[in-house]
């Protein structure tokens, strides 16, 4: 089975937009890492725009990105957003009002602190009633929610996968290391779109003895390596250069998810 | 999802109805509340649906790191009723990497982290200690990760989180993974343990009820929290040689696109996974023996569960909440709704609501206040989620 690569969207160090990560990614050497745009909450009124928590304006910044470059609407096409950590700074705050007397949690921080709230939040600002799922594999998780989006697309059923991981917050920082700020969405369908495009393949099994795809120059690999999402760099690279390639992500405990991209237009 | 057929071939529940089938069976039957006062902090009198026994769990010591409730919780769950006997029988068979492993949960560990929040250590650093069992305690996949590991299971892994939802989508994204052949089987699960996270969240959103919840009852106030620990081994119906039993045959997802905590007043949403549900399994509403209902016991929950089902034919349906009995399950609920359904397919018995006297009379369900005998081939169970997650199962009985 193929599933297409419609369009994508990106959100990182250095890496702006799609226009910019693929300048980057056809000569990595020229990679600088810089600060992260501030991500765009399109869609939200005020009110919710107030409440939306950062994670949830980086998956709406490039959830739609990718559905501009595919051309979609948003109507009908099902999300699958994966995430390492979620949210950790709602998570700080909340364990912080917890911690204190009388305890005194925020309604807001409550229900912005479930892994779906970015989903909830994609839902209101799209309109769209899609099916939308949340996931995580820790530092897997952009291969785990590759996986259940390419599951998840059918004929005439596309699917949006967007990976998202944020730094902590200095409570959570000797225990969690997420290095930069890094946020990838991918529209992915059954029917080709027009032009060239890649077509994706994939099977679990055993992880070869390369392992996971690396990236080469060494900046990139450093970001590639500090946040789950970033795991995806070696595939933005294949689709940026339209190189056809087979790479794979290996589970620590065995397994890996390999993949074969194809370009044939 | 078109056209799911995945057989349900082992399942375990262990939940404040007690441990393994058995006692499930005999709760639901019995029809009793099993829910506890627990007085929060600020005096408010809530119900909880607590598992006795986690505190003595031992974990095994190569997975030490992993120790928490939540995890114990699990174990508990895996080591009862035969399950991970029955897990090793067919990672025998097709290898352990053709074995995935899928949980719903939404609290996760975070009680460990809770603590470690008010412990002298924290408030004197402002730090956690760089050796806090984070990624194997409160991170989100944490219980994945700790029961693939505990059975050896080297399938793809995940955790699914989207609230209440949560397991109930784990069977799904489970059939998904079997219908494209990348595993031949796979463990599902729905882990959620009681933390102060979802009790003063729950209550911070005035959704707690003041005492007992009371499903789809006019004088309903909101939610008791249980916590659960169940799974399933699920594959296509070839690898489980076509037996007979429970099968999951058809889902429905959606979003409500409405509002992060508030259902769609329509239930748009809520209606959109029962009727994509019917569809999948290519049922009418007719064919439907028994609804298992997200039936929380919140004011706006429940009225929109009623309205959804009535607008697509299923008030004349038998419905029933088990949420009085053993609590909201939230990551679990979905588990819990399977296993419940399940049990009474094979008792033939059609699950009450415990706890609720009388129906709101402005709902139109043909809502079960006491559990009755009755086969039940066909059933639906649904779940609501935080978020506008929703998700419907339908399964089947086949002999």
């Amino acid at each position: 089975m193929t599933i297409y690569v419609a369009g994508f969207g990106v959100l990182g160090p250095g890496l702006p937009d799609a226009e910019a990560c693929r300048a980057v990614l056809r000569a990595e050497e020229t990679y600088q890492a810089g600060a992260v745009r501030v991500p765009v909450a399109e869609g939200l009124s005020a009110n919710e725009a107030r409440r939306c928590p950062t994670t949830a304006r980086y998956v709406l910044d490039v959830g739609r990105q990718a559905l501009r470059a595919a051309g979609w609407d948003a109507a009908g096409v099902a999300t699958v957003l994966s995430s390492g950590s979620g949210d950790l700074e709602i998570l700080d705050k909340n364990c912080r009002a917890l911690a204190g007397t009388p305890v005194a949690l925020s309604p807001t921080l409550f229900h912005n602190s479930v892994h779906n709230a970015a989903g909830g939040y994609w839902g209101i600002a799209t309109g769209s009633r899609a099916a939308t799922t949340s996931l995580s594999a820790y530092d897997d998780s952009f291969a785990a929610g590759l996986l259940e989006a390419l599951t998840t697309v059918a004929p005439g059923r596309p699917c949006l996968l967007v990976a998202y991981d944020l730094p902590p917050p200095a409570a959570l920082a000797s225990v969690r290391k997420v290095s930069a700020p890094f946020a990838v969405a991918l529209a992915l369908s059954m029917e080709a779109p027009e032009g060239p495009c890649a077509g994706l393949s994939w099977e679990w099994g055993q992880a070869s003895g390369e392992g996971a795809s690396r990236m080469t120059s060494p900046a990139l690999e450093a970001l590639r390596l500090g946040n789950p999402a970033a795991r995806s760099l070696p595939l933005l690279r294949a689709l940026c250069g339209r190189r056809s390639e087979t790479l794979s992500w290996a589970y620590p405990e065995g397994g890996a998810l390999t993949v074969a991209i194809r370009f044939d237009a | 999802m078109m056209g799911i057929d995945i057989a349900i071939h082992r399942y375990t529940l262990t939940s404040a109805f007690g441990r393994g089938l058995a006692a499930t069976r005999a709760g639901l039957m019995g029809g009793r509340s099993m829910l506890a006062t627990h007085v929060l902090e600020d005096g408010f009198p809530c119900a909880i649906g607590r598992v006795p026994g986690i505190e003595d769990v031992v974990v095994p010591e190569r997975l030490a790191r992993y120790d928490c409730r939540n995890n114990r919780l699990a174990q508990l769950a895996l080591e009862t009723d035969g399950f991970g006997d029955a897990v090793a029988a067919v990672i025998r068979e097709v290898g352990a990497g053709r074995v995935g492993v899928v949980i719903g949960t939404s609290t996760s560990g975070i009680a460990t982290t809770e603590a470690a929040y008010r412990s002298a250590a924290f408030a004197k650093e402002g730090t956690l200690a760089a050796d806090f069992p984070y990624r194997e305690t409160h991170n989100v996949f944490s219980c994945a990760d700790f029961v693939r590991r505990y059975l050896g299971a080297q399938g793809p892994a995940l955790v699914v989180s989207t609230a209440c939802s949560s397991s109930a989508k784990a069977f799904v994204a489970a059939a998904r993974l079997v219908a494209s052949r990348t595993c031949r089987a796979v463990i599902v699960g729905g882990v959620d343990s009681l933390c102060d996270t979802t009790l003063y969240g729950f209550h911070s959103l005035g959704l707690l009820s003041r005492g007992h919840p009371r499903p789809f009852s006019a004088d309903r106030d909101g939610i008791g929290i249980g916590e659960a620990a169940g799974f399933a081994l699920v594959g296509s119906p070839e690898l489980f040689g076509a037996r007979g039993g429970l099968h999951l045959v058809g889902a429905g997802e959606s979003a409500d696109a409405y509002h992060m905590t508030a259902p769609h007043p329509e239930a748009l949403g809520a209606r959109e996974a029962i009727a994509a549900a019917l569809r999948d399994a290519a049922w009418g509403p007719g064919d439907v023996d028994y609804v298992h209902l997200h039936g929380t016991g919140t004011l706006h929950n429940d009225a929109a569960e009623d309205r959804g089902l009535a607008r697509l034919g299923l008030a004349t349906t038998p419905a029933g909440s088990t949420k009085g009995a053993v609590g909201h399950t939230l990551g679990a609920a979905g588990m819990c709704g399977v296993a419940f359904v399940g049990q009474g397919m094979d008792a033939g018995f059609m699950p009450g609501t415990a706890n609720t006297l009388a129906r709101d009379p402005a709902f139109h369900s043909d809502l079960l206040l006491a559990g009755r005998p009755g086969v039940i081939r066909r059933a639906l169970v649904n779940t609501f989620g935080f978020g506008g997650s929703n998700c419907s199962l339908a399964l089947e009985w086949r002999p």
